[in-house]
């Protein structure tokens, strides 16, 4: 029983020089991994993992550095390390701009547009087109070639990912640690693809959902905490045009969460940690839609941990619906109390005070410290262990007081 | 300058986004050009006419003419604020010593007694600690390009002030807006004579230039007031001069260092109604970590003894919004107003209005609903897009509305 609040992170971790420029010279869908930089990997890993450790966080992973990136700021990993370890996606010959998707939703029932006519880049068009505004996304490779579901949906990806499972549990022990998490993409936000295969979303839903079970499973079965990475949970909202009613996106979100428990079905959920969040990247968000209107599906998930933004100025104000919200039994929450959309740096005494809020409103034992996304890629390497810092010391402060 | 006792008020800290066509004339002015003076005046005053509408649309009350008459040459500048004063007074000469060239000044002196000096600009602490990353230009925490090639003003002759025509261009120009826009109350800018940080070589001592200086603005502080308009004071140097000193000085030290920059300012003040007075205190508008940002607590008994009716300082951002907490310990003395920093130029995101009504209703619970004027941390012009920077002051707006239903039922 932890008899203070204890601190983890969304994944993303900024990745050493050495390992990006690595990175970058393997193939973007081949994967293939030779003896360099297996070796570069795990010792990446092994320093990542120890580092964490130092700068104070409880619950560490291995920085996500088994998905590779390729630069130094790049917001898509989470997802599009995935597309080398499924059979049936490929790259297409247009960018993620142009990608429409494909499917038709069934009459009166509401449906995705296009990444590019999303209604927040639509009403700050000129902010998010603005190079010096740092709004804009780095142009990652699905700018230019969106990945496509093109033939059935498999896992492929044992290899990579037993590597991955192999240098965390090499790094925790190296680090003297019990316990530490992988990350892996949940099916709704593997499916948000263009599909040419498929006849209908919930048919590529399940597919994803099937083979991403493989990661899953695989990852709980090692003794390591899985991470399930469902951001578009809460960013569909956004990129339906116009704006649904709040019950239509209910309707149309349901069936993922389903997908989702699918997958996990049978895996214990107290190893399951949910992540939810509303874009990482670094725009004015004034679309989001409001925790409030979907926290009862995210409890849904059957995971035993909730990992959400509340550190932003978007939804730092939400803490209040979980004085209304009956958490369930068993179940912890992980709000972000630090946050990559300002390079300020939370001072200590900020952390504490959001952490309070929370522990006042759901007990203190069912809180855990985390960031609102992944740091890696997002901001710069010295502001992410920056902010790692002032997180633990945030936590500190606030195990005096709750 | 008091609050209201019928709702929260709304404000901001001065600099509002440029023109487009603005900011390429100041360029082309900037660069040289020849251009027709009275083109450009007619163009300004009908910038600052649209502006002053504009904060009126969005649901600002206490509206300013966005610094327009501070000439932005390039759409992201973070130095209006100041540079705008060096062509109002005589005895500066430009010298070719940007902000990361500049050599430290010639000895320090006094460290042996325990007094403390400004060290230059590229020795700042958190920039050292956070080199790599204000280095990065990925990063969006590197200065914009323009910061880095301006020469930057030397004394070499008596300070005096010179910029009477301008600051006429500027006081008519936000009367006529507000008389436009039918508004009755509306403020002005100005530097204020400790955060006029120029190199010495002409006077015997900082001091000197400190009060030479307070002498040469009040003319401007003067002006502003006797036209009928609330004069902002502009001095981060207060709460930012301590991450440039080098290495961290105690806080004794930094109070006696400061003391004399407030007293020269209320020097420069003396005899003018505090109730027209607002002081903006902030640690530096840069995108950077503030990991060496001085605490509030530290100076907000220095920031008290301004001879201001209002005090405006950072609030909404991540290294000092916790500070709210500072005023349970403080006394406000009678009749000043706060104007805390609700939604900040420090991150895209824009403010949730309830967000910035939790703010808001935390001030007005310690110090009482009608001495809290929402406000934001810095100017908004240059420092976020044109875009956000509306956003956000209607997220501003909303927010007070909010507050001020929570806090008058």
């Amino acid at each position: 029983m932890a008899t203070r609040i204890l601190t983890s992170h969304a994944g993303s971790l900024p990745r050493p020089q050495s390992l990006i420029e690595l990175n970058a010279q393997r193939d973007r869908l081949d994967g293939s991994i030779d003896d360099d930089y297996e070796r570069a990997l795990a010792q990446s890993v092994t320093d990542v993992v120890a580092r964490q450790r130092d700068a104070g966080v409880d619950l560490v992973n291995d920085g996500e550095f088994g998905h590779s990136m390729r630069r130094e700021y790049d917001f898509g990993m989470w997802l599009t390390y995935v597309f080398a370890r499924l059979g049936g996606v490929e790259l297409a010959e247009f960018g993620m701009r142009q990608a429409t998707l494909t499917h038709r939703a069934p009459a009166g029932e509401i449906t995705l547009a296009p990444f590019g006519a999303r209604r927040d880049w639509t009403r700050f068009s000129e902010a998010y087109g603005d190079p010096q505004a740092g709004v804009a996304l780095p142009e990652g490779e699905m700018f230019q070639h969106t990945p496509i579901i093109r033939g059935p949906v498999t896992y492929t990806g044992h290899d990579a990912l037993a590597l991955d499972i192999a240098d965390m549990k090499a790094a925790l022990e190296a680090a003297g640690l019990q316990d530490g998490f992988l990350n892996s993409v949940g099916p709704a936000s593997c499916a948000r693809l263009p599909d040419e295969h498929y006849a209908s979303e919930e048919e590529a839903l399940y597919a994803c959902a099937d083979a991403m079970r493989e990661e899953y499973k695989a990852i709980v079965d090692a003794g390591l905490m899985l991470q399930i990475d469902d951001p578009v949970i809460a960013d569909n909202w956004d990129q339906i045009v116009p704006e649904p009613s709040v019950e239509a996106y209910i309707r149309f979100t349901r069936p993922r969460i389903e997908a989702l428990n699918h997958a996990i079905a049978g895996l214990p959920p107290e190893r399951i940690r949910f992540h939810l969040c509303w874009g990482s990247w670094h725009g004015p968000h004034s679309t989001d839609i409001p925790m409030a209107d979907i926290v009862e599906l995210m409890l849904e998930v059957n995971a035993g941990t909730y990992s959400f933004e509340a550190a932003n100025a978007r939804h730092e104000h939400e803490w209040t619906i979980w004085q209304d919200i009956k958490l369930p039994d068993g179940k912890v929450i992980m709000p972000g109390v630090v946050s990559h959309a300002t390079n300020v740096i939370e001072h200590p005494e900020l952390v504490a005070q959001r952490i309070e809020r929370f522990a006042r409103a759901v007990g203190p034992e069912r809180v855990i410290a985390g960031t609102d996304c992944g740091l890696g890629g997002r901001v710069h390497p010295q502001i992410a262990w920056a902010k790692l810092e002032a997180l633990s010391e945030g936590a500190a402060l606030a195990s005096t007081r709750v | 300058m008091p609050g209201s006792s019928e709702r929260i008020l709304t404000t901001h800290v001065g600099s509002l986004p440029r023109p487009p066509a603005l900011i390429a004339a100041n360029a082309r002015r900037a660069g040289g050009e020849p251009g027709e003076e009275d083109a450009y005046r007619e163009q300004l005053a009908s910038a600052v006419a649209e502006v002053v509408a504009r904060q009126k649309e969005t649901g600002i009350d206490l509206v300013n003419d966005g610094e327009f008459g501070h000439a932005m040459a390039s759409a992201y500048d973070y130095g209006p604020w100041w540079t705008y004063a060096w062509s109002r007074l005589d005895g500066l000469e430009m010298v070719e010593a940007p902000l990361w060239s500049a050599q430290p000044p010639p000895p320090r002196t006094g460290t042996a007694s325990g007094e403390v000096t400004l060290a230059t600009f590229a020795e700042r602490r958190d920039w050292n600690l956070f080199s790599e990353t204000y280095g990065d230009p990925g990063s969006g925490a590197s200065l914009p390009a323009v910061e880095n090639r301006r020469p930057l003003p030397m004394c070499r002759g008596p300070i005096v002030y010179r910029g009477h025509d301008l600051l006429a261009r500027d006081i008519a120009n936000v009367k006529a807006a507000l008389a436009g826009a039918g508004l009755e109350e509306g403020f002005v800018n100005a530097l204020a004579p400790a955060s006029a940080r120029f190199g010495n070589e002409f006077y015997d001592s900082d001091e000197e230039m400190l009060y030479a200086c307070a002498d040469a603005l009040r003319e401007e502080y003067k002006a502003i007031i006797d036209a009928g308009l609330i004069l902002q004071l502009d001095d981060p140097a207060i709460a930012e001069n301590w991450d440039q000193i080098v290495p961290e000085p105690s806080v004794e030290a930094y109070q006696r260092f400061t003391r004399v920059r407030i007293e020269a300012l209320n020097h420069a003040i003396a005899g003018l109604p505090p109730e027209r007075i607002r002081f903006h205190l902030c640690w530096g508008s840069w995108h950077g970590p503030h990991v060496t940002d001085i605490p509030m607590a530290d100076i907000v008994e220095l920031m008290l003894e301004v001879n201001a009716g209002a005090y405006s300082f950072e609030a909404a951002n991540v290294r000092h919004e916790h500070e709210w907490r500072v005023w349970r310990d403080v006394k406000l003395p009678e009749g000043k107003v706060l104007l805390p920093g609700v939604v900040s130029h420090a991150t895209n995101v824009i403010e949730h209005p309830e967000l910035v009504a939790d703010r808001i209703v935390r001030y007005a619970e310690i110090v009482g609903r009608e001495n809290v004027v929402a406000s934001t941390d810095c100017g908004l012009g240059g420092r976020v897009h044109p875009q956000i920077a509306w956003a956000k002051l209607d997220a501003l707006s909303r927010g007070a509305a909010i507050a001020t239903k929570r806090l008058w039922g």
